[in-house]
């Protein structure tokens, strides 16, 4: 039973992580809360959806590449109109907007798609294994093995490649990146594209995982990975991923042993608690500024 | 009444927006920014309703408890809140926010899933928000006139100059904390008592979100911005419904004979039927298109002296 619910939790810390890493990637080169993630994460589903039902029998690949894509244009779009454009002479400014770009992100997509949950159909034969007295489907062994490879791959991405690098030195400073001949304008926007890939795949993994997608997905995941990312340490990409399965274990447990309606208590309570107690986080802020 | 229902409820809801909007404009002149006004509103509306509900008390003392009550909590999350800043604070309240929701839909006393039922309604209720809203007005002016008014502005400004200024930096946060989970708490109460019904969902992310949009889309820098922030956002709605009806006076010929008329009639027609989702995407855009093109509000401390400037220089002509 307990390791069954380890199993489960891990499968949400999955999607959390994904959105967290996205969140501290922009936090990383801004010093920005993207609010407006969870809503890209809650289009990456909804493509993924209009995908896998426009062509029946597509492969799952096609519609999870086709939702990073289509994320990655509106994290694009979401930078350029909402954050390039705000002058940061106001600290606050950026962040407002973004709750701005939330709010017509949620509610153009219920306008589009309707305000209602909609089943995400059977992409893949589920099959069930039992092992040692766990049961695993496979839609669930492949949901975190997607999840795990691009978080491999984004990782390999920031510390071997010449983009990777110019981001941790944006991250590092805006001046000195500059003045070493990064352009820090498209690696800003560039980093909001990374981060929106990795949150349209988590939203499709996520439909796949609970088999229904709805509009107000985006802003539960959006708090929940906020608090992964704050957990992990802000701009820490590690630090996100293990905060991300960190929680999702914490609110299934306390889920299965505690009650449905005390998980949400639970995330906040860990949120406050980090908070007033170490505001760095598990593993140590990688970003200086308050 | 000297208005009819409609008229009088637009006002009421108003009035509870600007006293909200005015909730968060307290902490935020020592710089504390909060997105769990809607919380404390929640919390006030609650501790009101069990006055009036569970007790049998009347309006005026569950509303005051409603109130006191909400800046006490106030104060208790204000006192962890003092070591953080920025967007820190801003997930802390955020966190705050989301616990309340989930006290509400658990405690059994208040009704939990059902909601918090027959609170009484309160026939006065326009009275009583007006009647705040001028009380709070009073103060604003005598307080930006005072030595705290000043600490709290410094306290924005640069903390650690206040605090060697020699400025009890702790003790005015809190205060201001405080006063704005008051004033909340007081905007919560008329409001359950007004709707007569309120529940977990209520008090969610998104009020807390509108309330912070109409402080700062007015301007937070002057306590008449969360005024016209909130006035503008909640009547914009409906200014757009009233011109629909202007719309329909134009006859049918008119657009017979124009090319495409009752195209463009019709296209004009939905478009200005601003409800739930569309309302709420304008407001993300204007939110958007403000902090890109005014950042400080619509409002700011200069417009306001210079318009008095104004007015003062026009009387003496």
């Amino acid at each position: 039973m307990f390791a069954q619910q380890l199993i489960n939790g891990l499968m949400l810390g999955a999607s959390y992580a994904l959105v967290a890493i996205g969140y501290t990637l922009i936090f990383g080169v801004l010093r920005l809360l993207h609010f407006a993630h969870g809503e890209v994460f809650m289009f990456g589903a909804f493509i993924g959806l209009n995908i896998v039902l426009a062509w029946s029998g597509v492969n799952i690949y096609v519609a999870i590449i086709g939702a990073m894509i289509g994320t990655g244009l509106i994290g694009l779009l979401v930078a350029l109109i909402a954050v390039r454009p705000v002058s940061s002479k106001y600290p606050l400014a950026p962040l407002i907007s973004t709750i701005g770009a939330t709010l017509v992100m949620q509610n153009v997509a219920i306008r589009i798609f309707g305000g209602e949950n909609q089943a995400f159909p059977e992409t893949m034969d589920p099959v069930i294994y039992h092992i040692a007295g766990l049961t695993i489907s496979s839609v669930q062994i492949f949901t975190l093995v997607m999840s795990v490879v691009l978080m491999v791959v984004l990782w390999m991405f920031v510390n071997r490649s010449k983009m990777g690098r110019a981001m941790r030195a944006v991250a590092e400073s805006h001046e000195t990146a500059a003045l070493l001949g990064v352009n820090v304008g498209r690696t800003v926007l560039f980093t909001f594209m990374v981060a929106s890939f990795l949150a349209g795949a988590a939203g499709v993994l996520d439909g796949i995982r609970t088999s229904a997608v709805s509009p107000f997905m985006g802003l539960e995941v959006a708090v929940a990975a906020l608090v992964c990312m704050l957990l992990g340490g802000l701009g820490n990409i590690v630090g996100a991923m293990v905060g991300g399965f960190i929680l999702g274990m914490v609110e299934i447990l306390s889920a299965a042993y505690l009650g449905t309606s005390l998980r949400d208590l639970f995330t906040f309570v860990i949120l406050i608690l980090i908070l007033i107690y170490k505001p760095s986080g598990l593993f140590g802020t990688r970003v200086v500024g308050d | 009444m000297i208005f009819d229902e409609f008229v009088q409820s637009l006002l009421v809801f108003t009035g509870i927006n600007i006293i909200a909007a005015f909730s968060f404009y307290v902490p935020f002149k020592t710089g504390q920014v909060s997105l769990g006004q809607a919380g404390f509103m929640g919390v006030g509306a609650y501790a009101a309703g069990i006055m009036t509900v569970k007790f049998g008390l009347p309006y005026p003392v569950g509303l005051l408890f409603g109130g006191v009550f909400a800046g006490f909590i106030g104060v208790c999350v204000g006192f962890p809140a003092l070591r953080i800043r920025g967007i820190y604070l801003l997930l802390l309240t955020l966190g705050f926010a989301q616990i309340v929701q989930v006290i509400a839909l658990t405690w059994e006393y208040t009704g939990a899933h059902d909601g918090f039922q027959g609170i009484p309604y309160q026939e006065h209720t326009i009275f009583y928000v007006y009647g705040v809203i001028i009380l709070l007005l009073i103060f604003f002016s005598r307080l930006e006139r005072s030595s705290l008014g000043r600490a709290m502005v410094s306290i924005h400004e640069d903390e650690e100059a206040a605090e060697v200024m020699g400025i009890d930096v702790v003790r005015t946060k809190l205060f201001a904390f405080g006063v704005g989970a008051l004033i909340a708490g007081l905007a919560g109460a008329m409001f359950a008592h007004y709707l007569t019904y309120v529940d977990s969902r209520t008090f969610n992310i998104l009020l807390g979100v509108e309330i912070l949009m109409f402080a700062v889309v007015g301007g937070v820098t002057t306590y008449w911005g969360p005024i016209l922030g909130a006035c503008f956002l909640t009547l914009l709605p409906e200014g757009l419904r009233e011109l629909r009806d202007l719309l329909e006076l134009i006859p049918l010929a008119v657009t017979d004979a124009l090319p495409y008329g009752n195209n463009v009639y019709d296209w004009l027609y939905e478009f200005l039927n601003f409800e739930n989702e569309k309302r709420l995407i304008a407001y993300g855009l204007i939110l958007i298109g403000m902090m890109i093109v005014r950042p400080q509000g619509l409002l700011t401390r200069r417009t306001v002296q210079r318009l008095a400037f104004w007015r003062r220089g026009a009387a003496s002509v």
